[in-house]
């Protein structure tokens, strides 16, 4: 690293990268709040159910995110466990319309914080409850308790309700993300 | 809306236990008012949007009120009313256009209702049958009034009771009514010319010409009239008719029609019979001892549950491969398959509310459940691709999901057969002798018996006979002459040389005491010495038991020892009442000195 990265880096003119893991079931939204994260032009039209995963790139104010955007499906969900040990947050995403599969959602995010990657971790968590613009949607609240989220008690969390289509809550979202890397790093 | 979902979530995550921990409680409402059987279930895309709805042929509360009911969730998509109740439901592709979305099939009374969209798109009805000549006659008549409704209604009966043709609906309907009914009745119909159409019990689907997942697929009919057919998805013309010798209640369909196919149809006659390509007839035929309650294919095998509680393995051939015995009644059947780990499974619903899965004759899985399992379907629902849906008998629906790292370990559960069964005994070898015996045994078995009956029947007169005797001459212990039944049993006790003899005399009559008895000891004077050898016993009051003690001396010094004979006699008889042989033991003490 040269003098110059280091003196731009303490400037601020650098922004720090941090990898992102983007998990959910299928179907939930995932690539599409990724999709809304990035800069309008950079913006693709139309969203198709992932395979294996995609690496995306957006920056915040102060941030520069790479996200691993995995697939939901049911054969790809495997794949998930080997970003672990790379991610340095996890923004899970969670169809709030889509009652029947809550139990799964909260199976896999069980597995996911029981796994020795992520166990002793601490490690920020952002909850997206998505799709909050479908009539059949259930509250953030509601999703929260549904998944049991009161018990996660060693690492910082947060649920936003989003529409990621309108690009609603998101913000919110990363706005608290990058507060939480910050605050971890100095 | 939200809030009685979430406590739906709540009571079903109440009920997960170690037990079935492979399973997610998705949904349970016990009053989501769905009457069924898994014949009556089927999943699809209808829509061709990713998301699999549960198609619900509804018997309604106690089969009153027949609804097609489709499901997305946990909710309640549409609702139609139908003319009568459905008998089965399936999903299959009727054409190869793009969008592939499936067409929904309800079969109802003599009718196929096809939906596409879940919009009305076709009703097939069955081919009307010949009617009965003479029920044909008889209306004729009733035509030009040249009958009266009693005498009709009395031909009709007779019609009924003897011809091989049934009648038809309408002469049914004119039986069941009221005299005064009938005129008018007949006046309304008689014009009309008498139809006789069949039903249909059962309903299944047979790809067309390929065996591709998304291939077109025929319809194969059961009807009561003891008939198969075969539909064409695209016409709704009958491709092929079948005969076989019950009505079927159940079928199972493999292969493609155009190339090879297999129908198994479980009838009520308790039969299942196994149809081919080109065989107007069956083919095999499998015989239970019970009736059968439910048909699964299960890879080439068919599985089949009978009221006798067991579930049977059969090859296509009707070779039993298989048996296991079930704790409680089957109520329903389905096929689990698990296609990402390429397992099929034969799910049971059971009486004592118990839901198992069998992997051939291996228990894999035991599903418990809050009420008892009426229906049973397993697939790809909402977009979760292992989903088990469950009706039960009060009308709940159970929706529960396949954990993804769930996998169905053989052996967790009661292996079919105990270990024992599979251990070779150690059988001896065949020696010359014994085959020597078992063709003597061959060629003069008559002969053997023969000598062993005589054999028997002279052992039988011998016993019988030595039975006589010791009564006549009293020589047992128990006297059984009407006037004095009495009871003698003797008791030595001691080791030597002196023993102690101790008689117990009982009189066994209800009310009659004894008086005037005299006991007397034979022995050998060189061997024993006894005190008394002969005294007078007291009035036996009856029921009591008298011990008479006496002693023994033994005067042998030689060890050896002989028998004392105890006569109980009456006063002024020479015959004695009883008698009793004791065995005297070794004199033991004399033997040490």
């Amino acid at each position: 690293m040269g003098l110059l990265d280091r003196l731009s880096g303490l400037l601020g003119l650098r922004k720090k990268e941090v990898h992102v893991l983007c998990l959910g079931l299928d179907n939930s939204g995932k690539t599409t709040i990724i999709n809304k994260l990035k800069p309008s032009n950079a913006q693709s039209q139309d969203i198709v159910p992932t395979i294996g995963f995609s690496i995306e790139k957006f920056k915040s104010s102060s941030l520069s995110f790479t996200v691993f955007d995995m697939s939901g499906q049911g054969r790809y969900r495997n794949l998930w466990e080997h970003y672990y040990k790379e991610g340095q947050a996890i923004i899970f995403v969670i169809d709030s319309s889509d009652k029947l599969r809550m139990v799964v959602a909260k199976e896999e995010l069980d597995t996911l914080l029981n796994h020795p990657d992520i166990k002793h971790r601490r490690i920020p968590i952002l909850f997206f409850a998505n799709k909050m613009d479908l009539r059949d949607a259930v509250t953030s609240v509601k999703v929260s308790q549904l998944l049991c989220l009161e018990n996660i008690k060693d690492k910082p969390w947060h649920i936003c309700a989003s529409d990621a289509i309108k690009g609603e809550g998101l913000q919110e979202g990363v706005d608290w993300l990058q507060d939480q890397i910050q605050g971890a790093k100095t | 809306m939200a809030a009685k979902s979430s406590s739906d979530f709540d009571s079903g995550r109440a009920e997960s236990n170690e037990a079935n921990s492979k399973w997610l409680d998705a949904h349970y409402d016990p009053m989501a008012n769905i009457h069924t059987f898994s014949s009556c279930l089927a999943l699809a895309d209808l829509h061709g949007d990713g998301e699999y709805k549960l198609v619900v042929g509804d018997l309604g509360p106690g089969g009153q009120n027949p609804y097609l009911k489709v499901l997305k969730g946990a909710t309640v998509l549409t609702e139609s009313p139908l003319p009568s109740l459905p008998a089965a439901a399936a999903t299959f592709l009727m054409e190869q256009h793009e969008p592939r979305t499936p067409a929904l099939a309800l079969a109802s009374g003599p009718c196929v209702y096809v939906y596409k969209n879940l919009r009305p798109y076709f009703k097939f009805n069955l081919p009307q049958l010949p009617p009965n000549p003479l029920e044909q006659d008889l209306w004729d008549q009733a035509k030009e009034d040249r009958i009266d409704p009693l005498t009709l209604k009395e031909m009709l009966e007779s019609i009924r009771e003897k011809a091989e043709i049934p009648l038809s609906v309408q002469s049914l309907r004119f039986l069941q009514l009221e005299l005064s009914e009938m005129e008018s009745f007949v006046n309304q119909n008689k014009s009309k010319t008498i139809k006789r159409q069949t039903v249909i019990t059962t309903m299944t689907t047979l790809k067309k010409n390929l065996a591709d997942e998304d291939a077109i697929s025929c319809l194969v009919l059961g009807t009561e009239n003891k008939g198969l057919l075969i539909i064409d998805p695209e016409a709704f013309t009958i491709l092929a008719e079948m005969d076989i010798p019950s009505v079927p209640v159940f079928l199972e369909a493999s292969g493609q029609f155009d190339v090879e196919f297999q129908l198994a149809a479980a009838c009520r006659n308790g039969t299942i019979y196994i149809l081919k390509r080109d065989s107007k007839h069956p083919k095999y035929s499998i015989e239970l001892s019970a009736q059968p309650v439910g048909l699964v294919q299960v890879h080439k095998i068919l599985v089949i549950g009978s009221t006798q509680d067991s579930l049977h393995g059969f090859t296509h051939k009707g070779k039993k491969l298989w048996t296991v015995q079930m704790p409680a009644a089957i109520l329903t059947m389905n096929l689990l398959e698990h296609r990402s780990r390429s397992l099929q499974a034969v799910m049971v619903g059971l009486a004592n509310t118990e839901v198992r899965i069998y992997r051939d004759k291996v228990l894999l899985n035991v599903i418990r459940t809050p009420d008892t399992v009426t229906s049973l379907c397993f697939g790809r629902y909402g977009r979760e691709d292992n989903t088990l849906i469950m009706t039960t008998r009060g009308g709940g629906l159970i929706i529960k999901i396949l954990k993804r790292t769930a996998v169905f370990v053989e052996g967790t559960g009661e292996v079919g057969s105990p270990p024992a069964q599979a251990m070779k005994l150690n059988v001896p070898r065949k020696t010359r002798l014994y085959v020597d015996q078992t063709l003597r045994e061959r060629e003069a078995g008559t002969g053997m018996h023969q000598i062993f009956q005589t054999d028997l029947y002279l052992l039988h007169l011998r016993a019988a006979r030595a039975y006589v005797q010791a009564l006549e001459s009293s020589l047992s212990p128990m006297s059984v002459t009407a006037r004095e039944p009495l009871k003698l049993h003797a008791v030595v006790q001691g080791l030597g040389p002196t023993f102690k003899l101790t008689l117990h005399l009982q009189n066994t009559s209800t009310a009659r005491p004894v008086l005037g008895l005299l006991v007397c000891f034979l022995y050998d004077e060189a061997l024993y010495a006894l005190p008394r050898a002969f005294f007078k016993v007291p009035l036996l009051v009856p029921g009591l038991n008298y011990p008479l003690e006496t002693f023994v001396q033994s005067l042998s010094s030689k060890g050896t020892s002989d028998i004392i004979r105890v006569l109980v006699l009456r006063e002024g008889q020479g015959v004695p009442q009883l008698s009793a042989h004791i065995s005297m033991p070794v004199s033991e003490g004399l033997m040490a000195a």
